[in-house]
């Protein structure tokens, strides 16, 4: 597993809303660094985060009232389009111009697009509309991660690793246990876990008031190269499928510099909205959760990074998901470097 | 030997000694090892009442996506036909206890069947979960039906899964729980008694269907293999994988599982039609037929023409 290429023809969580605003915001992604802000309109940018003079970070300028944003290393002034419109030390305007990436903000994410514009297409995105839907109420965020994007597709494409790595929590013997059934559909992976009549997890027992026995459903779609959402449902064992406990766990793992990436995160449910201790529970949660992961991912990382010759992997009935997960990402980024990438070669 | 259909894709088979002599002795949750004339071995639970030393009851589900073995015998075995076994053997030991709960799903009722024979014998209290398919295609209903009340019933496209929990309810230091079934029910049946005893569970696993194993013993065919950027041409046996003949011609080959999972040993095919036999692939890879997995899968027709 060393495929540290990262596919740029596809959409990659870049932000969520709430993080950007009139101040400049910088984010590797891809490792393109980006400078994420708002127009007066209220629109969202992203260019990349190099002035064309001289490379200076442009989100170490700043950002005037009327949209303008000016490098502050000698003064190269662009508009909302990212065109050169003058630099102070000098009458006549440079010929220069940023990099602007697709862009779609809804439901509160901001999705990028950092490869071929062209390609960009909308319809590519998942259905995020639960994070607005006013019948469901999340909590979200991103969380750094030092350790390569396809390392924590993986951790999202096997959660057998719940037994083992969160047994507080989520995690007990039954995941482990019960086989998944793997589906895939074009570039999509998705996988599907029937835990029934399995003793209930302590997250939760806690957040759903149930006791075992409980029947736990986990539906996996991964919508390569970044987007992983994970719908549960938990129910007292015997419960009809739309009367259980629903929630939805929504990941963005976006390639940042090198071998970090961001791991965003929003965590959703459809019962007790307005149970704002629930909503705290619950946060805390994910997030103990996700440093488990994230322990566990930049230990791995540390492994993989130190084993260039890439001595075997053994693997098993349960990594046909993260393997298929693997494949979808590698054939996206063979399909990339026919179409006349500019990237160099693999090394998968 | 004779045969008789007994559920939906399932004949039993009643084998007695061409010699005429008594069979040997042997426990509930005993199998034998059936050698097919293809060379193929499979091992099949013995059903019938223990006490029979004239003749052996087995069960086989015809298995389309199994290796082989089960479809020889469903097409071509017929009554008074000769089969070459051996054992018995038993890896499934009914232990003494108080209570039993059986669980049973599909053609994995046979093993049980014996030891409700001898449970009931030994008046222990016992009961009895038999799942599978549809109605139809569980066997041995008739046989079962006069234990009355002690048996459960519960084809899936009425009732959908076991309730297992409903019917294993808490642990019981008393009680024996036995289960014979495919993977996903075993490995359910595991997570629910994952709280009792040691020892409690017994279970006896038999090959998923679904997914394809090795070739070794099923591939009935050698087959020729032309490595056309080395210019080499091998003739791969039956029961020898194509990876390791190319490995024996010398042509360097990367591969780790062995049991076409990780992918590693992934190869172009340039020219044949691929009987593929792993796990990994996707139906549309499948049918692409321009790559394989060379530690399993094998060709259809005689021929394949790889890029090694
Ligand atoms: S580097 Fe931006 S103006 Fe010089
Ligand atoms: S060696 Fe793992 S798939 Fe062939
Ligand atoms: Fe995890």
């Amino acid at each position: 597993m060393t495929l540290t290429q990262h596919v740029r023809n596809g959409w990659y969580l870049g932000a969520w809303s709430d993080e950007i605003g009139r101040t400049l915001k910088q984010r590797w992604i891809t490792d393109i660094p980006v400078c994420f802000y708002r127009l007066p309109d209220q629109t969202v940018t992203a260019v990349e985060d190099r002035c064309p003079h001289r490379k200076y970070p442009l989100s170490l300028g700043h950002l005037d009232d009327d949209g303008t944003l000016q490098c502050d290393y000698h003064g190269y002034r662009f508009d909302g389009q990212g065109v050169c419109v003058g630099v102070a030390e000098q009458a006549d305007k440079p010929k220069a111009a940023l990099r602007r990436f697709p862009l779609v903000e809804r439901d509160g994410a901001i999705w990028i697009w950092p490869g071929d514009p062209e390609l960009a297409d909308e319809s590519l995105l998942p259905d995020t509309s639960w994070l607005t839907d006013p019948n469901w109420t999340h909590v979200h965020g991103v969380v750094p991660l030092k350790a390569r994007h396809m390392l924590l597709l993986e951790n999202l494409l096997d959660l057998t690793h719940e037994t083992f790595l969160h047994p507080t929590s989520i995690g007990n013997a039954a995941v482990a246990a019960t086989p998944i059934d793997v589906t895939v559909d074009g570039d999509r992976v998705g996988f599907s876990r029937r835990m029934i009549g399995i003793e209930a997890p302590p997250f939760y027992e806690k957040s759903c008031g149930l006791t075992s026995p409980v029947d736990r459903w986990q539906d996996g779609d991964f919508y390569p190269p970044g987007i992983f959402v994970l719908n549960i449902r938990v129910a007292a064992t015997g419960t009809e499928e739309p009367d259980g406990f629903h929630m939805k766990v929504l990941y963005g793992m976006t390639p940042g510099r090198g071998n970090e990436t961001h791991d965003f995160y929003a965590l959703g449910r459809d019962y007790l909205i307005d149970d704002e201790e629930l909503t705290r529970f619950q946060h805390e949660q994910q997030l103990a959760v996700m440093q488990e992961d994230v322990d566990a991912l930049e230990a791995q990382e540390i492994m993989y990074a130190t084993d260039p010759g890439g001595t075997a992997e053994s693997s098993i009935k349960s990594d046909l998901a993260a393997l298929r997960g693997r494949r979808a990402v590698a054939k996206m980024l063979t399909r990339e470097q026919q179409a006349g990438g500019t990237r160099p070669r693999a090394s998968a | 030997m004779a045969r008789q259909t007994v559920a939906d894709g399932v004949v039993s088979l009643e084998l007695a000694a061409s010699s005429g002599e008594s069979l040997p002795p042997w426990q509930p949750g005993a199998h034998i090892d059936v050698v097919l004339p293809t060379g193929v071995t499979r091992q099949y639970s013995l059903c019938g009442p223990v006490k029979d030393t004239a003749r052996w009851r087995v069960a086989v589900l015809r298995e389309p996506d199994g290796r082989g073995g089960s479809q020889w015998i469903h097409d071509h075995l017929v009554e008074g036909g000769e089969l070459r076994v051996r054992g018995p053997r038993n890896n499934f030991p009914l232990r003494p206890a108080a209570r039993y709960l059986f669980v049973g799903g599909g053609i994995g009722i046979t093993p049980l069947l014996p030891m409700i024979a001898e449970a009931e014998a030994t008046g222990a209290e016992w009961s009895l979960l038999y799942g599978g398919r549809t109605r139809a295609s569980m066997a041995f209903l008739p046989e079962l039906e006069g234990y009355g009340e002690r048996v459960t019933v519960r084809p899936q496209d009425q009732y959908g899964l076991l309730d297992l929990a409903g019917y294993l309810g808490d642990p019981d230091p008393s009680a024996l729980v036995y289960c014979c079934g495919p993977a996903g029910l075993i490995d359910a049946v595991e997570a629910h008694c994952a709280g009792w005893p040691t020892g409690a569970l017994n279970v006896e696993r038999f090959a998923a269907a679904a997914v394809r194993q090795p070739a070794d013993d099923e591939a009935e065919q050698p087959i020729e293999v032309e490595l056309r950027a080395s210019g080499t041409t091998l003739t791969v046996p039956p029961g020898l994988s194509v990876l390791k003949a190319v490995e024996q011609a010398g042509v360097p080959v990367l591969s780790s599982c062995e049991e076409g999972i990780c992918g590693s040993c992934e190869t172009s095919v340039l020219e044949g039609e691929v009987d593929h036999r792993d796990s990994l692939l996707t139906d549309d890879e499948r049918a692409a037929n321009d790559t394989m997995l060379i530690c399993v899968s094998r060709a259809r027709g005689r021929r394949l023409v790889l890029n090694l």
